[in-house]
């Protein structure tokens, strides 16, 4: 076998090693009647599924989860898309610094963002709640968003929106009509990735939520308490939404990519 | 010249102080198809968007049909713009590309539908209406760009290099079309090419322009026989250059000593000037011609076959120039070859600069 062979082989192991099996194995024991989760397969069983969907505190916070992830990703879709916009058109004198500053918040760690919130809130008096959460989301959001759409602001889409100008379109008609359809794609790609990190996200979710929580945080207080075999199925489940985002994202990428490749 | 469509009263455009468009003044007649061709970096461009309302002049004005629009945006320009790039609108249909400018004056649906129908007929693509952009080739999608500038009736079509993506067999054939085009509709054509076979091919008038500055206007033939620049000379096509002295002159005749040889040409000059002679690869004869000045037999150094014609360089052994000629097929040349070589003397460019 050739280097290359065995470096191939090496990688694909330890990815589904490392990546797959822990999956697999989770969503397995969501099936598994028994206490324990413990091999051997011990028989096909609904009941910790049913458990979960009974489980009003982990009910909530699956819905908590999908009002924060949503409004805070339109939020970091909308002003990522207008910085982005003003950027490439309006072109401002320090463009690239202010660049530099919208993406900065990618390098900054989670905690860090969230113990900054804290203190902010705290200083102005604005108490956790699930709307903190959702500006904590927002925050580490836009400069991905910002990324995504200003990425296709180039030359060729200026002079898409120079030719609505020239054909007698105001301002406004040209950005409704035009730019934002045009850009549709990268903005529910954006949409939804943003979606998939609030979705999965827990240190900011834990540390600017107090009574309402997201889902993440659930199972966290669930990991606590005891081991139960609910979070098998409440893991099996945040995964399969996650993926499902991720062929969203991804058949729209590809449709796109068809179409302007 | 009646009222020009379009007026370009001193214009200049300049970036950080350095000069895109030099002083300039041009008009324009109505039904005129004018052409900006120069090497990148020329300017025309910067006057197409100047014309159009995508650069402000950095001096003087910019009229259209007698009004002053140098401070007006493109959407109150009676201008629209073929680009480059086409740039159709990518989410929309066909039809929709064409009836968008119509859409914006607020023609109503079905009359848009009906002549965004007519137009996608005047350019070939009838019953192309309901397809996606993206299922259309180059030449298609340059079509639907045509058609979608041409929808708004302007005054005056721009066309920025809309041929340069195009293969050549297509590019010509869309160049028969823009012609017919613009003779049907009668709209001032303004298109901006590097290519002079284009340029020649299509242009009531050309402007060559070389560095920001204008450097020949006139009609195809003019500009190619008797250009009045050496730029103009040498990027119109191939020409013999040559340097000489006038040492004689009379009212109308001037004999100017060459390296082929003294020539006669019908200009008026001051004996001791130093001017300089162009003459195209194929208005030099072979064998003696009526009227032609005799410029000796000159020895053919090197041949290549260019399909139409034969282009072959030839020294002439009394003075060792060198010049470049275009033969029929039919005469044959070989390296090594004695022919006798003349000139008219009307064929004879005397350059101003």
């Amino acid at each position: 076998m050739r280097f290359r062979d065995v470096a191939v082989t090496l990688y694909l192991t330890s990815a589904i090693v490392f990546i797959f099996v822990p999956v697999a194995i989770l969503v397995q024991y969501s099936f598994q009647d028994g206490l324990v989760p413990v091999p051997p397969f011990r028989g096909f069983s609904l009941r910790w599924w049913v458990s979960m969907l009974a489980n009003r505190r982990l009910m909530e916070a699956l819905g908590n989860s999908v009002v924060v992830g949503a409004a805070s990703s339109f939020v970091a879709v909308l002003l990522g898309f207008l910085a982005a916009y003003g950027l490439a058109r309006a072109r401002p004198r320090h463009a690239g610094r202010l660049q530099f500053g919208l993406m900065a918040p990618l390098t900054v760690p989670y905690i860090i963002i969230a113990l900054g919130l804290l203190n902010t809130f705290g200083a102005i008096g604005v108490g956790r709640s699930l709307v903190t959460v959702g500006i904590g989301h927002a925050v580490i959001n836009l400069p991905l968003c910002f990324a995504i759409v200003y990425s296709q602001l180039g030359a060729h889409q200026a002079n898409i929106e120079r030719a609505a100008h020239d054909l007698g379109a105001s301002d406004l008609q040209a950005l409704l009509l035009i730019t934002v359809p045009m850009l549709w794609p990268a903005l529910l790609a954006a949409f939804f990735i943003a979606f998939t990190l609030s979705w999965d996200e827990f240190v900011i979710a834990f540390l600017l939520s107090r009574f309402d929580v997201t889902l993440p945080v659930v199972i966290w207080n669930m990991l606590n308490a005891r081991l139960d075999p609910t979070l098998n199925a409440v893991g099996t489940l945040v995964f399969a939404i996650s993926i499902g985002l991720v062929i969203v994202v991804a058949l729209l990428l590809f449709r796109w990519g068809r179409r302007h490749g | 010249m009646a009222e020009p469509i379009v007026r370009l009263d001193g214009i200049c455009k300049r970036y950080d102080g350095a000069a895109a468009v030099e002083r300039l003044d041009l008009d324009i007649a109505a039904g005129e198809f004018l052409v900006l061709l120069g090497p990148s970096g020329s300017g025309k461009t910067t006057i197409l968007s100047m014309i159009g309302g995508f650069a402000l002049p950095t001096e003087g004005r910019v009229l259209i049909a007698g009004e002053d629009v140098t401070e007006l945006p493109p959407a109150k320009r009676p201008t629209a713009t073929v680009f480059q790039d086409y740039a159709l609108f990518p989410h929309l249909s066909v039809r929709s590309n064409v009836g968008f400018g119509l859409a914006m004056r607020r023609v109503p649906k079905p009359e848009r539908h009906r002549r965004a129908e007519a137009m996608l007929k005047l350019v070939g693509l009838e019953g192309f209406g309901d397809r996606s952009v993206h299922q259309l080739s180059g030449g298609q999608q340059q079509r639907v760009a045509l058609a979608r500038a041409i929808a708004v009736e302007p005054k005056v079509l721009l066309l920025d290099e809309p041929l340069g993506a195009l293969d050549l067999a297509l590019r010509r054939q869309m160049q028969e079309e823009l012609v017919r085009i613009q003779k049907r509709l009668g709209t001032t054509f303004v298109h901006v090419t590097h290519d002079q076979e284009e340029a020649m091919s299509i242009a009531d008038r050309v402007v060559v322009m070389n560095k920001g500055r204008v450097e020949d206007v006139g009609p195809p033939s003019r500009v190619y026989l008797r250009p009045a620049s050496l730029f103009t000379a040498s990027f119109m096509g191939e020409s013999n250059i040559l340097p000489g002295e006038v040492v004689e002159a009379t009212a109308n005749a001037a004999w100017i000593k060459t390296a082929a040889g003294i020539l006669t040409v019908p200009a008026t000059a001051k004996v001791g000037e130093t001017v300089t002679l162009s003459i195209r690869p194929e208005q030099l004869q072979i064998g003696r011609s009526e009227g032609g000045i005799a410029l000796g037999n000159g020895r053919i150094r090197e041949t290549s076959f260019q399909g139409t014609h034969m282009r072959a360089r030839a020294v002439l052994p009394a003075s060792g120039a060198d010049v470049l000629l275009r033969a029929p097929v039919s005469a044959n040349l070989a390296v090594g070859d004695m022919v006798e070589l003349s000139v008219r003397p009307a064929d004879i460019a005397v350059l101003e600069r």
